[in-house]
């Protein structure tokens, strides 16, 4: 027991130094600790399922030992910005103001290609509108444009629009979601007229119905069914 | 900063648990060893039906520990130590002294073995 709880804390330890020293591309969307959390968890729980000559304990030991640790450590980065950036890294500026940086692109192992690509699903197949590119502690390239290649917004080009608010799902499959429905402000008795005028006598034959507070409705009826 | 606590007391939990687990292993084999040992000398001595006995005592004390054993201990480990112990009985039966010392002597370092594994050392660990 005692050995199996110290090994797990030692190789925790050392696969997130590993990840960590293998830099941000390697990370994805997860934080170092629950990434290795994840490479791990599973390979233990499946060794004590598949062999019954192994104790239980040896396979629950070292998954509890890992939650805690990730558990203390999640704190931990919450707590302090220092430890934070020991742990999960600091995010490297790629491009600054249009201009790439190498030598920051060879720190993290990033090459031409991978950017290109990371930018073109961005939306930016010009590196000339680029103003920064950040690789993000999580792996992900943050692309903030020059103001001239920007998409205008809304309020830049004068008009005027109503806020729909968020829309809600009411009928799921032809089931009534009565939760969502009061939510809306919407009574039982309303959602009947509303079905009746659409030619529907019940739920069962409608596959989605959404509303948003401002009064819009999407309604999809099943594909088997037609108004009746 | 309560999580943390959490955590932290869990796995101090965890870390008295296997320490007194070691130190239980430790007592519970070495009793049974040394009554193993004892159990030789009276064979060496001549008298047969009181090792037979004295092993049967430490065979059943095993047996009465199966759900801990079974619980923390490999079960490949703890069966070679059930099929030892058959061994050494049926050798004291049949009172043939050379066969006994070594199934007895292998017995024995089986099971001071088991509990080695469970001690809180740097060598256990590498």
């Amino acid at each position: 027991m005692f050995t199996g709880l110290v090994r797990t804390i030692i190789l925790y330890l050392l696969i997130i130094v590993g990840i960590r020293l293998m830099g941000k591309r390697q990370v994805g969307e997860l934080e170092p600790s629950e990434l290795v959390l994840s490479l791990i968890i599973a390979d233990l729980a499946s060794v004590p399922m598949q062999d019954f000559g192994i104790p239980l304990l040896t396979g629950i030991i070292p998954i509890i030992t890992l939650l805690s640790l990730t558990m203390m450590l999640s704190v931990l980065t919450m707590k302090s910005v220092r430890f934070r950036a020991l742990l999960c890294g600091r995010p490297s500026i790629i491009i600054r103001e249009g201009k790439l940086d190498q030598k920051e692109m060879a720190r993290n192992r990033l090459t031409v290609d991978e950017l290109l690509e990371e930018l073109r699903t961005k939306g930016y197949t010009d590196l000339t509108a680029v103003k920064y590119a950040i690789l993000e502690t999580n792996g992900q390239i943050s692309v903030l444009p020059y103001a001239a290649h920007k998409p205008p917004t809304v309020q830049q080009l004068n008009l005027s629009t109503q806020d729909p608010g968020l829309p809600l799902v009411i009928i799921s499959d032809g089931q009534l979601l009565q939760r969502n429905l009061a939510l809306l402000g919407y009574s039982r008795a309303w959602l009947n007229d509303y079905l009746k005028q659409k030619g529907y006598s019940g739920f069962s034959r409608v596959f989605l119905l959404m509303a948003d507070p401002s009064g819009g409705i999407y309604l999809i009826p099943k594909e088997s069914s037609r108004p009746s | 900063m309560k999580r943390f606590v959490i955590a932290a007391v869990i796995l101090a939990i965890m870390l008295g648990g296997s320490l007194y687990n070691a130190w239980y292993a430790q007592t519970l084999t070495e009793g049974l060893s040394r009554r193993l040992e004892h159990s030789h000398q009276l064979a060496q001595q001549g008298c047969w039906d009181q090792a037979a006995h004295l092993t049967r005592e430490v065979y059943q004390d095993w047996q009465s520990h199966h759900f801990y054993l079974h619980t923390v201990m490999r079960h490949s480990d703890t069966d070679q130590i059930l099929r030892g112990f058959r061994c050494v009985l049926q050798y004291l039966t049949l009172q043939e002294m050379d066969q006994y010392a070594a199934a007895n002597a292998d017995l024995i370092a089986q099971i001071r073995l088991l509990s080695e594994m469970e001690q809180a050392t740097l060598v256990n660990v590498l």
